[in-house]
């Protein structure tokens, strides 16, 4: 129950203070349809072949946008040297991960709310139907990324140049979230259901409770390392 | 509470900046720690915060290694940043209540209004702390510590940014502290004024314990260290 409490407490102070300095939100949002637009003037893709790259575009957009996110998350805490308030405070150091976690994630999931169906309408994508599937994938890769995310993103901290070295650490370990959330996305669009990608979707799953489960434990050894 | 540190050393690198540390602190003490820049002053308060671990030795509260750094025990230790450990895009009630519900505390309007009224800061509740002076973040820092209510409070330097009537009000709560039977630790350069306040006097010199005793006077064996350790000093 603290572990929960904890998690909520430190959660609405991020949420708070984001809403009123809309810093991340604002950025990444811009960033995200940004690239949207780029893509859109780059490709002249025919419906056919946006089918078959619209996974991929989709995930670029949402890396770089929430690798934004991540630079980002431990902002407030740097300031005034408000970590180590925290790390001085009785927080269980599960529910700093828990909270940093779903406070990236809920950045994410605003963004990619606007973001898919932008997407949709820039590329004259006839599938609305297979939003919901969609939406549920983006969800699961979404998660695993924010999970990785806030670890790399701790182990960074103190770095010098953490704005340069998070991308380079976080993108190889996220090779099997990108994958798997892809080719499950791709299965939905071509056959309209999640059907042959079930092993990804499994994997996907896996990596989200795996690494959600160990960031819990470790992440006080992450911190004060 | 009880404070031990036990044969404490912290090495930044190659450079040790605390060796071999033997301190022993009791219920209702306040202790000045002195000592020139570079001593170790800041390097010992964070030990004992735990905000850093030890590369070697151990600080036992009430007899618990703290360096494991339970949760139980991280809340009987508080560390008053003059004017720090803020959020300053959250308003001085909201800090207050963040803090406060974090430490399991009492985290009542009536009684952050109280504490803020205490400190004088009755006026500025909805004040963004961004938008607060420094001497004003330290009277919030005071307040906060007040509603957390720590055993062994530590602070670095809270001098300089406080006026006469600030001065008065960190002193009162530290006296307050004490009478409680908690451990207050002062690092300072103002060594006339800490030493009115504390008890004890320890002073550091490269990273070792060089002097410690219990005040007296007159006190020719502190007169004697002041000048070797602290020249530059005016007591």
């Amino acid at each position: 129950m603290t572990l929960l409490r904890q998690t909520y407490l430190v959660l609405c102070k991020d949420l708070r203070l984001e809403l009123r300095r809309r810093d991340s939100l604002l950025t990444m949002f811009f960033f995200g349809t940004l690239l949207l637009f780029v893509f859109h003037f780059s490709f002249d893709l025919v419906p056919e072949r946006v089918v078959e790259m619209a996974p991929a575009l989709l995930w670029l957009a949402f890396l770089f946008t929430g690798t934004l996110g991540l630079a980002q998350l431990f902002q407030a805490e740097r300031e005034n040297h408000c970590f180590d308030a925290l790390l001085l405070s009785p927080l269980d150091r599960g529910a700093l991960f828990l909270a940093k976690t779903g406070f990236n994630l809920i950045l994410m999931v605003l963004v990619e709310i606007v973001v898919i169906p932008l997407f949709w309408i820039l590329f004259n994508m006839r599938s609305w139907n297979l939003l919901p599937q969609v939406f549920l994938v983006t969800l699961l890769g979404t998660v695993g990324f924010c999970v990785l995310g806030t670890l790399m993103s701790a182990i960074t901290l103190r770095a010098r140049a953490r704005e340069l070295l998070l991308p380079l650490v976080l993108f190889p370990l996220m090779i099997p979230v990108i994958l798997a959330t892809i080719r499950c996305m791709e299965e939905v669009l071509h056959a309209g259901q999640i059907g042959d990608a079930m092993p990804w979707l499994r994997l996907l799953l896996g990596f989200d409770v795996i690494f959600m489960t160990a960031g819990v434990l470790i992440f006080d050894w992450v911190i004060e390392s | 509470m009880r404070v031990t540190a036990d044969k404490l050393a912290k090495a930044y690198g190659f450079l040790w900046a605390l060796r071999e540390l033997d301190l022993e602190l009791t219920p209702g003490e306040c202790v000045a720690l002195l000592g020139p820049n570079g001593a170790g002053k800041t390097t010992l308060l964070k030990l004992l915060a735990g905000l850093i671990p030890p590369t070697s030795g151990q600080i036992l509260l009430d007899g618990e290694d703290f360096s494991r750094g339970a949760a139980a025990l991280r809340a009987r230790v508080g560390l008053l940043e003059p004017a720090g450990h803020l959020y300053e895009n959250l308003t001085v009630t909201e800090n207050l209540a963040f803090f406060t519900r974090l430490y399991d505390r009492n985290s009542a309007a009536r009684a952050i209004d109280a504490a803020l009224a205490h400190v004088g800061l009755g006026r500025r509740a909805g004040d963004y702390v961004a938008n607060l002076s420094s001497g004003m973040k330290c009277r919030l820092s005071i307040a906060k510590w007040l509603l957390l209510e720590p055993e062994l409070l530590l602070l670095d330097e809270p001098y300089g940014v406080l006026d006469g009537s600030g001065v008065d009000l960190l002193e009162d709560f530290l006296k307050d502290q004490c009478a409680k039977g908690g451990i207050v630790v002062m690092a300072s350069h103002h060594v006339s004024r800490v030493l009115d306040l504390c008890e004890r006097a320890i002073i550091l010199s490269q990273g070792r314990l060089t002097f410690n005793e219990t005040k007296r006077q007159p006190w020719p064996s502190f007169d004697q260290a002041f000048r070797e350790f602290l020249p530059h000093g005016g007591a």
